[in-house]
C-alpha cells in the first residue's frame, strides 16, 4: 500500500504525539511529585531570602553586569579602532589582546583580580571593582570583534560621502560610521550582555563581603542555610531569568527589524 | 530689514589638470590626462566602462591618491603635500551614483550635519539653509523623512541638495542617473540642468548623451586612461573626430543595434 506524502506527514505527526503522551502519563505515574517539591519548590521554606534576594542579589548582579558591559563596550571600541587602523603594531596589539582574553576562562581573570592585585600592589579593590573590571577586560575582547565586524558592515561609499562633504576622519567615524556599526550590531551585543550576566557570578570565587552578594552567592548561602533542598539555586537561577529573558526577547525583537541588506 | 540671503552660489572654481596618472598596482588606470575646466564651465567626461572616467573624477577631490600630476582646484593644489584636504573638500561637492545618503539620519539632518558638526553652524541656520536647498531640489515636503522612504531619485535630489548645503564651488557627479529608475532620471537632471544654468562649475561622469548635448559646454571622452577627444558637446557627439569616440557613441546611442561590421 502506496502512503502518499499527505499521509506520511500525518503518521508521523501522530507517532511524535504518541509517544509524548505516553512519556507524560509515565512521569506521572512514577515521580515522587512531593520530593520534587520539596527539593525544588519549598517556597514556603526559602521565603526569608526575599526580598533581599532582590533588593541586594538582583541589584548587585545588575550593576556588576552593568560596569562590566560598560567598560568592554568603550575598551570594545578603542580595540576594534585599532583592530582597523592603519599602524600596523595598534593592529597587532588589539589581535594579541582579543586573543588572550578570548582564550583563557574568565575564572582566571577574577582570581588575578581578587586575589593577585591585592598581593603584587596591596590594592583593596571592592567587589564592584573587581567584578566590573574582570568583566569589562574579557568582555572587551569579545565586543571587540563584533564592533569591528559592524564597522566593516558599513558600506564603505558613507565614509566617501562623509570625507568628500569635507569631515576630518575622526569626525565622519564619530558622526556616520560608529552610529550605523552600533545599529548593526545591536542584537550580538545584547547576547554578549546575556552572556556577561551570568559571567558576574564568578565574583564568588573571591569572596564576598555582606552586602556585596549576587545572584549565586544567595543561592549558594541559600543552601545551607534553609532546608529547602535545590530551592534557593531556582530562586537564584529565576532571578537571571528576569534579566536575560527580556534582554534575549529584545535582542529576538531587534533582529527581525534590521532591514535586509541591499 | 537684511535682505533675504543670496540664493546664488559662491564665485564658481575652475579645475587644471597636469599629466595625472593613477594605477592600482599593475593596471594603470590614467595614464597622463591633462584637462582644464574654466570657473562655471559644465564638463561631461564620457567614455566605456573601464576607462577612467571615474577615477579621474575622484582624484579631484582626492578620494583617489593619483601617482603622478598635479590638480588644482580654485586656490587649492589638490596634489600638493600640504594641502589641507578638508577645508578644499568643503568646497567641492560630490554627488554619487549610489546616493550614499546617512541611513541613520532624516533628510534634513543629511543636510545640516555637515554644516553644524563642520561648519559650526547654528542648528536653526544649517536646517534654514537645508531647507532653501531642499525645495530647489522640490523635496522641502520630505525633510523628516528617513532615505529609505523614498524613491532612487528622491534619494539622489537629497544628495544634491546635501552637497550644496556646503555652497560648494564646483560641483562632481559620478554616474548620478545610472543607479536610478527611468522615471525618475528626468527630475534628476533636471536639477543639474537649473544648477548649470546658475553658473555652478560642474564635472559630471554620465552615459546619458541628451543631457551632455543639451547641458555640457564641453564633452571629453577618455579611452583607456587617455583623453582621446575634446570639444563643444554638439560637435563631440554629432560629428566625432576620433574612430573610437564614433565606435564609443554608436554604441551608447543605439544599444540595441547588433553590429554586424566586426
Amino acid at each position: 500500500m502506496a502512503l502518499t506524502t499527505r499521509d506520511r506527514a500525518r503518521l508521523s505527526l501522530g507517532i511524535q504525539a504518541g509517544v509524548f503522551a505516553v512519556v507524560v502519563i509515565a512521569l506521572i505515574v512514577v515521580i515522587d511529585w512531593e520530593a520534587i517539591r520539596l527539593s525544588f519548590f519549598d517556597v514556603a521554606a526559602v521565603a526569608p531570602m526575599f526580598p533581599e534576594i532582590l533588593t541586594v542579589g538582583l541589584v548587585n548582579t545588575l550593576s556588576y553586569t552593568a560596569v562590566g558591559f560598560a567598560l568592554g563596550l568603550a575598551g570594545g571600541m578603542v580595540l576594534a579602532l585599532m583592530k582597523l587602523s592603519s599602524f600596523p603594531v595598534y593592529r597587532w596589539l588589539a589581535t594579541v589582546y582579543i586573543e588572550f582574553f578570548r582564550g583563557i576562562p574568565a575564572i582566571l581573570v577574577f582570581l588575578a583580580l581578587g586575589f593577585g592585585v591585592a598581593i603584587a600592589f596591596g590594592w583593596n579593590l571592592t567587589s564592584l571593582q573587581i567584578a566590573g573590571s574582570a568583566l569589562g577586560l574579557v568582555a572587551s575582547a569579545y565586543i571587540a570583534e563584533t564592533l569591528r565586524a559592524g564597522l566593516q558592515a558599513v558600506p564603505k561609499g558613507q565614509m566617501e560621502a562623509a570625507r568628500a562633504l569635507g569631515m576630518p576622519a575622526w569626525r565622519a567615524m564619530v558622526t556616520i560610521q560608529i552610529p550605523q556599526a552600533l545599529r548593526i550590531v545591536m542584537p550580538p551585543l545584547t547576547n554578549e550582555a546575556i552572556l556577561l550576566t551570568k559571567d558576574s557570578s564568578l565574583i564568588f570565587v573571591v569572596g564576598l563581603t555582606a552586602g556585596a552578594g549576587e545572584l549565586t552567592k544567595f543561592g549558594r548561602d541559600g543552601i545551607n542555610m534553609y532546608q529547602a533542598g535545590l530551592t534557593p539555586l531556582v530562586a537564584a537561577g529565576a532571578c537571571y531569568l528576569i534579566i536575560t529573558v527580556p534582554l534575549s526577547l529584545l535582542a529576538r525583537r531587534m533582529e527581525r527589524r534590521t532591514p535586509a541588506k541591499k | 530689514m537684511t535682505p533675504t540671503r543670496e540664493t546664488t552660489d559662491r564665485a564658481p572654481a575652475g579645475v587644471v589638470i597636469e599629466d595625472l596618472h593613477k594605477a592600482y598596482g599593475d593596471n594603470e588606470v590614467l595614464k597622463g590626462i591633462d584637462m582644464t575646466v574654466e570657473p562655471g564651465e559644465v564638463v561631461c567626461l564620457i567614455g566605456a566602462s573601464g576607462s577612467g572616467k571615474s577615477t579621474l573624477l575622484r582624484c579631484v577631490n582626492r578620494l583617489e591618491d593619483p601617482n603622478r600630476g598635479t590638480i588644482t582646484v580654485g586656490t587649492h593644489e589638490a596634489t600638493h603635500a600640504d594641502v589641507d584636504l578638508d577645508a578644499m573638500r568643503r568646497e567641492i561637492g560630490m554627488v554619487f551614483q549610489q546616493f550614499n545618503l546617512f541611513p541613520h539620519l532624516s533628510v534634513l539632518d543629511n543636510c545640516t550635519i555637515t554644516p553644524r558638526r563642520v561648519l559650526r553652524q547654528s542648528r536653526s541656520a544649517a536646517e534654514q539653509e537645508a531647507m532653501t536647498q531642499l525645495r530647489r531640489v522640490g523635496l522641502e515636503e520630505l525633510a523628516q523623512r528617513r532615505p529609505d522612504q523614498l524613491s532612487g531619485g528622491q534619494q539622489q535630489r537629497v544628495a544634491i541638495a546635501r552637497a550644496l548645503t556646503m555652497r560648494p564651488k564646483l560641483m562632481l557627479f559620478d554616474e548620478p542617473t545610472s543607479a536610478l529608475d527611468p522615471e525618475t532620471v528626468g527630475d534628476v537632471l533636471a536639477i543639474m540642468r537649473d544648477l548649470a544654468g546658475g553658473g555652478m562649475t560642474m564635472i559630471v561622469v554620465t552615459h546619458e548623451m541628451g543631457f551632455a548635448r543639451e547641458v555640457a559646454d564641453r564633452v571629453v571622452f577618455l579611452d583607456r586612461g587617455r583623453v582621446m577627444e575634446e570639444g563643444p558637446a554638439a560637435q563631440v557627439i554629432a560629428d566625432p573626430q576620433q574612430p573610437r569616440t564614433r565606435d564609443f557613441l554608436r554604441r551608447v546611442l543605439n544599444p540595441t543595434q547588433v553590429d554586424l561590421e566586426d
